[in-house]
């Protein structure tokens, strides 16, 4: 990276435990709020947020939990945050890293599950809060496996998969790999597999859909899949059922709530589902399912450069100013932007999903 | 206070003995709400529960209902993770818990009908999805709301409660009926998920069944005319011995039409439209709708009896919608009382209380594609006439079963219209088939192909046994 400019990460959604969302103990921070740090100025690099805890990396290596499970330690280089397991990639002297499980509860405390040594990355490959997608677990450092939170813990993927990055969704697996092409496995009753069907696949298939497309990301929410392509487009496809693909769903339309124009980035009384038909009256079909990628319009024609999902809503940043687009899993079928980073001229860099929350990394514009 | 006509924001009477009838039935303390809970549900939850019974139990209403609407989410979330037979029991109960919990707050201080009726919502949703906790309870509970919504009303209204509805929507690409597919949540995050479970999903062992139409034909043990037509009707009997029946039924793997049985059921007599809105109006159930389940534009929903009845029965309809498949019996126990389980299904092996029964409930015209089931079913006509046709497991390769895993025991024909070009075979598909009519029975073999068209308003009670 030319300039590493310091950044701040928001949070807003779910903090029923107390994780790291600027508020303490609470329900929910309908508005992003900054996460608050124990040391100032320390830089978060990565964030990785599960149902009740959230784990959150420095540049340093200091790892800090927050909610059910809490704690730090250092001579982290990498962690990945679900309920039953809490992976931790730390260095060691010596080649390579240590690959530990430890169980949320007890982290830090005592032994971790399991642990193994692993290969490397190479040597400045250690990704900023921008550059979150490079080889992150779930995929181990080597790219040749990755870390699941049943056992096996440790899953071998075939060689010959050049992996660049990896995600976990409730029962679905997407894999990126270095020329762009998506592979998905797993359960797939919800359509996120993408593969046009409702039926499992136990090995990973290749998105037939997007060939010819080279994509840059992907991101798996509990039953859906997002990938955004190297040209900014993004692509949706999996469960709908509460708008998480940004298409219309019938519960929402149904539900005799008026819904408010892009104004309200957030969960609100009083908005008004845009989706329910176009200029003509004609009923909008609704979509529950969707089992193939549909390619996703944001607002503005917006080109999209970075994913993230929820259990059930979906994250995006775009690249021309910076603003999210944003999905909260109880009203919107749409694209809406949050209109807190735009009112604040924050332009968003990065954006990494909790299940039932979001944290947005901004960065100062820098003066001309 | 105020009898007669109840319209939403009028005070329920004895509203606050509402509120002491529910608590009665809870365990006293805290440690009485306290699950057994296999290590799959994670600590965070436990610790979530625990604290949902301290607040309860603390009096701290508003709290506990914010956290059981946490527990209702993430449960439902799990509920919908994986097939729903693999879906571990605990996390069942622990939705069930969460409805429990949000069901007794709502009422605990005096609420207008609006609001026992969520609340009984609530516990249908548990009654539907969940796993019984603490003996049932949300079958008393359910019992005791149900009782306060009732009195003072007029028996066999129409729906007279505003309500938003649950919506559950199928996939659109004809998912296969048993397996319930997803559900939208209403705001409030209240909501709820995949359903029973497929009867279908799970794997026969072998073909099974034994000797079929023609050889058992050649025999000349009954009067049964030797037939070369394709077109036979169910033979009819009434009231045989268990030993008739298995003998030549039972074991040869035989449809038949049993008589007489359910003479003595009260269901014969008591059932109606003003009695099942008497009964279970106010019960959330789950209704199909569409012309059949192999459509695209089919989907599940749930709903009130009374909407049920009163959208898709009464009211000139405007789609096919149909109670199928609903294990109604176990959701209303009073209901129960009004049918028996038929003797001969003590032919099989299995336990009583494993025999799996079904409500069907819907107007004329519903359609059940030919399918087979991977269990014995016996189908009680109670109300209405059915048509209905019936292929041997021998016939299933001109019956052109779907391919994907999901329809796999459902035929791809459109039985009274099939397209001769693309399914040639089927017309030289030999079948039996009837009219079932009130206090009928027919025994439907396991795997035989069938086909069920109503003729009439009808209501039909399946056992499935093994």
């Amino acid at each position: 990276m030319a300039e590493e400019r310091p950044g701040t990460w928001y949070g807003f959604g779910f903090c029923g435990f107390g994780q790291a969302l600027g508020s303490g103990r609470g329900r929910q921070v309908h508005s992003p709020e900054p996460l608050w740090t124990p040391v100032a100025g320390v830089d978060i690099c990565r964030v990785s947020a599960s149902w009740s805890y959230t784990a959150c990396l420095t540049r340093g290596g200091r790892l800090e939990l927050s909610g059910s499970a809490s704690g730090a330690v250092g001579g982290c280089r990498d962690a990945w945050a679900s309920e039953a397991l809490l992976v931790l990639l730390r260095s060691r002297p010596g080649p390579g890293a240590e690959l530990q499980g430890w169980a949320p509860g007890s982290v830090l405390r005592g032994e971790p599950l399991w642990s193994q040594t692993v290969e490397s990355e190479a040597a400045g490959e250690h990704g900023s809060g921008g550059e979150a997608g490079a080889r992150a677990l779930p995929l181990l450092p080597s790219a040749s496996a990755y870390v699941s939170p049943r056992p096996p813990f440790c899953r071998p993927l075939a060689p010959g998969f050049r992996a660049r990055r990896l995600e976990l969704g409730a029962e679905h697996v997407l894999l990126l790999d270095a020329a762009g092409q998506v592979f998905s496995w797993g359960g797939g009753r919800h359509g996120q597999l993408g593969h046009g069907t409702l039926e499992a696949e136990l090995e990973p298939r290749l998105l037939e859909a997007l060939q010819g497309l080279p994509m840059a990301e992907v991101a798996a929410g509990g039953w859906h899949s997002v990938c955004v392509s190297e040209t900014g487009d993004l692509y949706v496809w999996g469960w709908n059922e509460s708008g998480q693909l940004a298409l219309p769903t019938r519960g929402l339309a149904e539900d005799g709530k008026p819904v408010g124009g892009e104004a309200t980035g957030l969960p609100e009384e009083g908005s008004e589902v845009r989706a329910a038909g176009g200029e003509d009256g004609a009923p909008t079909p609704f979509i529950a399912v969707q089992p193939f990628p549909a390619l996703l319009d944001l607002p503005q024609g917006s080109e999209a450069a970075h994913a993230s999902c929820g259990s059930r809503h979906t994250a995006v940043v775009t690249r021309k100013y910076g603003q999210l687009g944003h999905k909260d899993t109880t009203s919107l079928d749409h694209p809406c932007r949050v209109e807190f980073f735009r009112d604040k001229q924050l332009p968003v860099e990065a954006v990494t999903c909790g299940p039932w929350n979001t944290y947005v990394y901004t960065v100062e514009r820098r003066k001309s | 206070m105020a009898e007669g006509t109840r319209c939403s924001g009028d005070p329920l009477v004895g509203a606050g003995a509402l509120g002491e009838a529910l608590r009665a039935l809870l365990p006293h303390t805290k440690e009485g709400l306290r699950l057994d809970l296999n290590e799959k549900v994670e600590r965070s939850v436990v610790m979530l529960l625990q604290e949902a019974a301290e607040l309860f139990y603390g009096g701290r209403r508003t709290e506990c209902l914010q956290r059981s609407e946490v527990i209702l989410d993430y449960s439902w979330e799990k509920l919908n993770t994986g097939a729903w037979r693999d879906v571990d029991k605990d996390w069942r109960r622990v939705y069930t818990f969460g409805c429990l919990l949000k069901a007794v707050c709502l009422c605990e201080a005096p609420g207008d009908a609006t609001t026992v009726a969520a609340a009984l919502r609530v516990c249908d949703m548990g009654l539907l999805m969940g796993a019984a906790i603490l003996g049932n309870i949300l079958i008393r509970v359910a019992a005791v709301l149900q009782m306060h919504l009732l009195s003072g009303k007029r028996p066999a209204q129409g729906p007279t409660l505003e309500q938003p509805n649950p919506k559950v929507s199928g996939t659109g690409l004809g998912s296969h009926r048993r397996e319930w597919t997803p559900a939208c949540g209403y705001p409030g995050s209240f909501t709820y998920a995949v359903l029973s479970p497929s009867c279908s999903a799970d794997e026969e062992a072998g073909s099974g069944a034994g000797s079929h139409l023609w050889r058992w034909k050649a025999r000349n043990d009954q009067v049964l005319a030797p037939d070369v037509e394709l077109e036979r009707t169910v033979p009819r009997l009434h009231c045989p011995s268990l030993e008739y029946f298995r003998k030549h039924f039972l074991v040869p793997q035989r449809p038949v039409i049993l008589e007489g049985i359910t003479d003595h059921w009260p269901c014969m007599k008591k059932w109606s439209l003003e009695y099942i809105q008497e009964i279970a109006g106010c019960r959330t159930v789950p209704v199909e709708i569409g012309s059949r389940y192999t459509d695209e534009e089919w989907s599940q929903t749930l709903m009130t009896v009374n909407e049920f009845i009163s959208k898709y029965i009464i009211n000139e309809p405007k789609d096919v919608g149909y109670l199928a498949q609903h294990q109604l019996f176990d959701q209303i126990p009073e209901l129960k009382q009004d049918i028996s389980i038929p003797d001969y299904c003590c032919l099989g092996n299995g336990e009583e209380e494993e025999i799996t029964i079904n409500a069907w409930f819907g107007p004329q015209g519903t359609v059940s594609p030919l399918h087979q089931d991977p269990q014995q079913n016996f189908l009680a006509q109670v109300i209405g006439r059915k048509y209905i046709r019936l292929y041997s497991p021998q016939e299933s390769e001109a019956l052109y079963p779907h391919d994907s895993h999901l329809l796999h025991n459902t035929s791809q024909v459109d039985v009274e219209n099939p397209n001769l070009e693309q399914f040639p075979k089927f017309a030289e598909a030999p079948f039996l088939s009837c009219i079932l009519s009130p206090g009928e029975i027919l025994f439907i073999p396991v795997k035989y192909w069938h086909y069920v068209r109503a003729l009439d308003l009808s209501f039909s009670v399946s056992f499935w046994w093994s």
